[in-house]
């Protein structure tokens, strides 16, 4: 099973997220904040399998950080949970290496697909 | 209301001025032509008749000169003479006569040629003052036709008569406010399709909340009572519903601030529609409803974005599907009709009255209160559907006679290929 970085800014959906991911049988860790994935992901860049990253959060948002990451060479799968229901930006997309957009509220069938495909489970 | 009525500000303008106004130009045109016809007229007559009286005068004191000179002559008195005078008389009486009869001809053509040049004089004034409001009149109703078409940037020259001068400033007070109005409307409009974003946005993530926790709940269903379970079925119902609601309201606002787009490619109809048929069976299977489905062979592809069409497909097949009663028939025949494809979703459910069809592509139409208890739709679905469809490029009606079921159909335009003939 996959380790996986989830970043959100409602503790809510963070405790949603890692409760439906652990009862699939994946490790997580979480982040509240931009700074925070950046600051754990460039510890040790390899240990994560997946970055599943809030679009939208207070002092770094998740398409910022990720974007650094891919500055620095970071090439780990990342899924962005959005609140916007438009499927986001299609150049941003494909310049950050962004697997899929995941729309709010969150389908997670579609989003455990997503993961099985991502990171070969 | 703020600030004077329209027009009042160039009217009272008007008043305080000697104004170049066609009204007084007329009055003054109109005394004018008739004093310098009427002085014609009167000098013409007045030398007419003082020429009578020289002519009658003359022509007296020679018949008196010749009565005097036959007198002479009956008296035997210097006969020679007298014989010469009457002659005389008699030669000059024929002159004055051919003098009156040249004169009484002059004056007639004297007065003839001034009344003929006044009336032209009183012509080429009045066409004058015709001609100086054609331009700004003309000017008028192209700026108005302008106006009426939406134009709201269009404004007149002021000037001239003060008539049009005054309809001018008047016009262009109107086209302002318009413009003033149209802005301030297009502001408001802009911060409720703002406000609509905002909200959607932030209320998604409330929601992912209530949706994820009740599914998680769900999930362990086994644990809960069977009256408990119920609930969470409840709470997770509304959820969904209030998603529903999000993102029609979404799309409406996006449709209005023109963001509703749509990302189309060629895309087999068929398809498509067996797409949205199979996502709905369920549905249909579980109110005993009949669906068919009626696809000719070889439909051409047409310019279509899936999600967006299959959307409009699904909520057209969930509006039979909820209002019509259980074990109706329901169909979907799609077919190529000249340059378009399409989809008739038919049902034979209870159809909808006259007065309720003519609204029911508008927002928060729906069908009776009674039945919209039951139904769980958002008002907006239809609403929607008709900005989709027309995004490609398409159109949608409806038809519908009560107790007899109803028509919905879709047309969108299908691809033609140009095919090179090749010899």
């Amino acid at each position: 099973m996959a380790k996986i970085l989830v970043a959100d800014d409602s503790e809510t959906i963070l405790l949603l997220l890692r409760t439906r991911l652990e009862m699939e049988g994946h490790e997580v860790e979480t982040a509240a904040d931009g700074e925070d994935v950046v600051t754990a992901v460039l510890r040790s860049p390899g240990d994560y399998d997946l970055l599943l990253l809030d679009a939208m959060m207070p002092r770094k948002s998740g398409i910022d950080a990720l974007r650094e990451l891919r500055e620095n060479r970071v090439e780990t799968p990342a899924l962005i949970v959005s609140a916007h229901t438009d499927g986001g930006n299609g150049a941003t997309q494909s310049d950050l290496a962004i697997a899929a957009y995941i729309p709010k509220p969150i389908d997670f069938d579609w989003l455990f697909t997503k993961i099985a495909e991502l990171t070969g489970g | 209301l703020r600030g004077p009525p329209i027009g009042s500000q160039a009217y009272s303008r008007g008043r305080f001025r000697l104004s170049p106004s066609l009204a007084n130009r007329l009055t003054i045109g109109f005394a004018i032509a008739f004093a310098v016809l009427t002085g014609l007229a009167v000098i013409g007559v007045a030398r007419f008749l003082q020429q009578r009286q020289d002519f009658e005068n003359a022509t007296a004191r020679s018949y008196q000169r010749e009565i005097e000179a036959r007198n002479d002559l009956a008296a035997g008195r210097q006969p020679g003479l007298a014989r010469a005078t009457v002659e005389a008389q008699q030669r000059q009486r024929q002159v004055l006569r051919n003098e009156i009869s040249d004169e009484t001809r002059d004056t007639a053509l004297l007065v003839g040629a001034g009344l003929i040049a006044g009336l032209t004089g009183a012509a080429l004034l009045f066409t004058g003052l015709i001609s100086s409001m054609r331009r700004p009149l003309e000017d008028l109703v192209e700026a108005s036709g302008r106006l009426a078409s939406g134009d709201l940037d269009v404004r007149v020259k002021v000037g001239g008569l003060s008539e049009t001068a005054t309809l001018g400033g008047a016009f262009n007070e109107m086209a302002g406010e318009l413009q003033r109005r149209a802005g301030e409307r297009d502001q408001l409009e802009r911060m409720k399709d703002e406000f609509v974003l905002t909200a959607s946005h932030e209320l998604r993530s409330p929601l992912t909340s209530v949706q994820g926790f009740a599914e998680l709940l769900l999930l362990e269903r086994e644990k809960l009572s069977p009256k408990q379970a119920e609930t969470v079925e409840v709470i997770l119902d509304n959820t969904r519903h209030l998603v529903r609601l999000l993102n029609d309201l979404l799309d409406l606002a996006r449709s209005d601030a023109g963001r509703l787009t749509i990302r189309p490619e060629p895309t087999g109809a068929a398809s498509l529609i067996e797409e949205a048929v199979r996502t709905m069976r369920a549905q249909f299977d579980t109110r005993r409803q009949e669906l068919r489905l009626q696809v000719e062979a070889d439909l051409p592809e047409v310019e279509a974005d899936r999600d967006r069409i299959r959307q409009v497909l699904v909520n057209l097949l969930t509006n039979a599907n909820e209002y019509c009663p259980e074990g109706a028939q329901i169909e979907v025949v799609a077919r190529r009709a000249d340059a378009d494809v399409e989809i008739d979703v038919i049902d034979n459910g209870p159809g909808i009255p006259a007065e309720q069809l003519e609204h029911i592509f508008e927002r928060f139409t729906r069908g009776d209160a009674g039945e919209t208890q039951r139904v769980g739709g958002t008002g907006l679905g239809l609403a929607i559907s008709k900005s989709l469809i027309e995004l490609h490029g398409g159109s949608i009606d409806a038809a519908s006679s009560p107790g007899s079921g109803s028509t919905f159909r879709i047309r969108l335009p299908a691809i033609t290929h140009d095919r090179v003939e090749v010899t």
